[in-house]
């Protein structure tokens, strides 16, 4: 039995390996089909704000931004019409080989991406910024180098970003770097207070300077790039196209003409691009040398995976067992509470709540750090569903015992403590166990509030070295790894429940 | 000890105990007798408090018990005062024979964990069953979970002790040791209600006898004058 069930993981494994690089390939189109299609697809996130791609303000179903313009220009020279892509940031990349054309959105040009994908020559000419609240302690860059009032300085960056990478390379400096899926989220939680600085491409932060007025610009630009259109390796004819096209707006003003008009000093840019030389490309590393590096990163977020999963479910099970008593043994006036909060927290996404937690609480004061919102949202989303495990399991001992207690001369709340509850907790341990695992799986949406655990690690490394499938296989395993041995004890409990009775 | 005056109980709209008056002294047994569905049940659970009544009152171990729902306080107290015994057993099977003894006598008398051991070590003994102090309660018979039951029961050292058919689930064999069982106690001078079909146990057992027919008493008296003209009711 055992033996089979390995066999079964082992060949699906194998599976996986054989049809996923087939699977994510095959849709890229090269110019021919562009041309046939009449439509150059581009890829952006607009929540990723301006001024690249953003909702026009005034017209909130119309997209702007400086790259919206430059699509345009580009589907123009290739004698076709732009179609717009919606994606998540970090994930643009993977796009490519799923029926999009091309990304125009802020990629910035690095060996790594001139190896993994057909980059076009550079298009915008970027530089990093540090910011920080105008009120804040933060004055200087130099200022990172040793601790502020309170401890390590805790900086955002947008996570996949140039910002991200030199910010992590820099060990010199006594900070935290935190990454978040949008540069707008990142300055609303130094606007905030949670975090002490963030770092962005220069244009991103002029852009919004009014918005967040009591945030400043600290220090010069300390660094800075190209951004590059990427298009699949598998369309050359296409990426030839696309890079020739912008070679010509970029001689003939017109690109500059588009920066003009978004403010973004044309001159300059056109200056720097011509500037702008070949960076050698990197050699491919082999898979031994892949893992090695990347295993210790994948274990030390699957580390974090683990402890959101065992902070997060005891918490769970708490309030959602309270929440059960409550409703079956509570006074009339707090049942229908607490059914409205099992409701309500049933009802709506994870995501959102974590979003509440981490975002909005800060607005009216209370700012946790994203550990401490990530373990109690995904403990209140949980309690809900153990709540209604844990009633059912409550329904389920027999009258009798109630009444065998009671008449002891034992109060409800002995009566549940020793009597009733033990017995409950036995009736609903494989479905608990089931949720757990579940809830383990579930921590990956954290790091849509800036926690990196294992399957954001995952995405982070896939994107930076292109072994997308490879790592995935790794990936999978850990989480493999770390659910069985609990199937295994749930199966084992179970198997000694039905024993005595 | 017990006093029960013109007590009325409603379920459903259907009258299940009508002007029910009987009166019990201490050290007393009363067996209580009579067809299926004659309110038996029901009126051991009014004298102790798990049900509530519509009319008439109950004065029972010094308690007072009126018509209408109670707080939880004084149920409490009442019941501490007022053991039961379950057709069913009841006994908590999460918990050993010795555990289930001690449950209350630890959370509601607060009782040392060293008194209430011994407390209970002397009550599984006294029914017969010192050498079943670690068993779980599925792995016992009937008779021997009854016992148990019995002691748990006699744990809280209660003024009466109420049982609902405690020998009704039990083959001949065993409901005669759960029948010594509550002979000895009756000549300890225990008072008791008891409800049963026995009538072997309520001949044997009972000082008193009221027969229940339809939420009526509709005979009480000594077990001589009740039990020997009925032919076997229920
Ligand atoms: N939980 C209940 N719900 C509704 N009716 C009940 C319930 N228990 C007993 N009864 C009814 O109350 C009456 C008295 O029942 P009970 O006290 O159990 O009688 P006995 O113990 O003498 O057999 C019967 O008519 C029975 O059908
Ligand atoms: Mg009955």
């Amino acid at each position: 039995m055992r033996g089979i069930r390995a066999a079964g993981a082992v060949a699906l494994v194998a599976l996986t390996c054989e049809l996923a690089p087939g699977a994510l390939r095959v849709v890229a189109a090269d110019l021919d089909a562009v041309e046939a299609r009449g439509e150059l697809v581009w890829a952006a996130d607009q929540e990723g704000g301006g001024p690249h791609v953003f909702l026009d303000p005034k017209d909130p179903r119309r997209l702007t931004g400086f790259e919206v313009d430059l699509a345009e220009l580009l589907a123009s020279e290739l004698g076709v019409r732009p179609r717009f892509q919606q994606g998540q940031w970090d994930r643009l990349p993977l796009l490519l080989d799923r029926s999009v054309d091309c990304v125009i959105n802020g990629i910035e040009l690095t060996p790594e991406r001139e190896r993994d994908y057909d980059c076009s020559r550079p298009y915008f000419a970027y530089a990093l910024q540090l910011l920080a609240r105008r009120d804040g302690p933060l004055d200087s860059f130099e200022r990172l180098a040793s601790p502020g009032p309170s401890g390590r300085w805790r900086v955002g960056v947008l996570t996949g970003s140039a910002a991200e990478t030199v910010m992590r390379s820099r060990s010199d400096l006594e900070i935290d770097v935190i990454g978040y899926d949008g540069t707008i989220d990142s300055m609303e939680q130094v606007v905030s207070g949670v975090l002490d600085a963030a770092v962005m491409d220069d244009c991103i932060f002029n852009f919004y300077a009014d918005r967040f007025a009591p945030l400043r610009a600290v220090g010069r630009p300390f660094a800075g790039g190209y951004y590059t259109i990427i298009s699949s390796r598998e369309t050359p004819a296409l990426g030839r196209a696309v890079d020739e096209a912008l070679g010509k707006i970029i001689a003939d003003g017109r690109l500059k003409r588009i920066y003009d008009r978004w403010d973004l000093a044309g001159r300059q840019q056109i200056l720097a691009l011509r500037d702008a030389s070949e960076i050698p490309v990197a050699s491919r590393r082999s898979l031994r040398q892949l893992v090695a590096s990347a295993l210790p990163l994948l274990l030390a977020s699957a580390g974090m995976t683990v402890l959101l999963s065992s902070a997060a479910f005891p918490l769970a099970i708490l309030i959602g067992l309270s929440i059960a008593i409550g409703r079956l043994h509570g006074p009339a006036w707090l049942r229908p509470i607490l059914a409205g909060y099992v409701e309500v927290v049933r009802g709506t996404p994870l995501m959102l709540q974590l979003y509440a937690l981490f975002f909005l609480l800060p607005k009216i004061g209370l700012a946790l750090p994203a550990l401490v919102a990530a373990i109690l949202g995904l403990a209140i989303n949980y309690s809900a569903y153990e709540s209604e495990i844990y009633r059912a399991g409550l329904k389920a001992v027999p009258t009798g015992q109630f009444e065998a207690a009671m008449s002891l001369g034992m109060t409800t709340w002995q009566t549940l403590r020793h009597v009733i509850i033990p017995q409950a907790v036995r009736l609903v341990m494989p479905p608990v166990t089931n949720d757990f695992i579940a809830l383990f799986k579930d921590t990956s949406v954290c790091s849509a509030i800036t926690v990196i655990e294992l399957t954001k690690r995952y995405s982070v490394l896939a994107l930076s070295t292109g072994r997308i499938v490879e790592l995935a296989v790794v990936t999978a395993l850990l989480y493999l790894a770390m659910s069985w041995p609990l199937s295994v004890l749930s199966r084992r409990f179970e198997a000694s429940q039905e024993g005595p009775h | 000890m017990i006093e029960v005056v013109a007590l009325s109980k409603n379920r459903g709209g259907k009258r299940v105990l009508e002007d029910l008056s009987l009166s019990l002294a201490e050290g007393g047994v009363t067996a209580v007798v009579g067809p299926s569905g004659g309110g038996k049940s029901t009126l051991l659970r009014c004298l102790n408090g798990l049900e509530p009544f519509d009319a008439g009152g109950i004065l029972i171990a010094g308690h007072q018990l009126t018509p209408g729902g109670h707080p939880h306080a004084l149920l409490e107290r009442i019941r501490r005062d007022v053991g039961m015994v379950f057709q069913q057993f009841n006994l908590f099977p999460q918990m050993t024979a010795l555990e289930n003894v001690m449950l209350a006598p630890r959370v509601v008398s607060r009782l040392s964990a060293a008194e209430a051991r011994s407390r209970a070590v002397g009550l599984l003994e006294r029914v017969g069953l010192d050498g079943f102090a670690q068993a779980r309660p599925a792995t016992l018979s009937g008779g021997q979970q009854q016992r148990v039951a019995i002691a748990r029961a006699l744990a809280m050292q209660p003024r009466v002790i109420l049982f609902d058919e405690p020998t009704s689930a039990l083959d001949p064999a065993m409901s005669s040791e759960v029948l010594e069982v509550i002979l000895d106690l009756a000549r300890g001078g225990q008072t008791m209600v008891v409800v049963t079909h026995d009538h072997a146990l309520a001949q044997r057992a009972a000082t008193h006898v009221v027969e229940l027919v339809a939420g009526r008493i509709q005979r009480q008296g000594s077990p001589a004058e009740v039990l020997i003209p009925a032919v076997g009711s229920g």
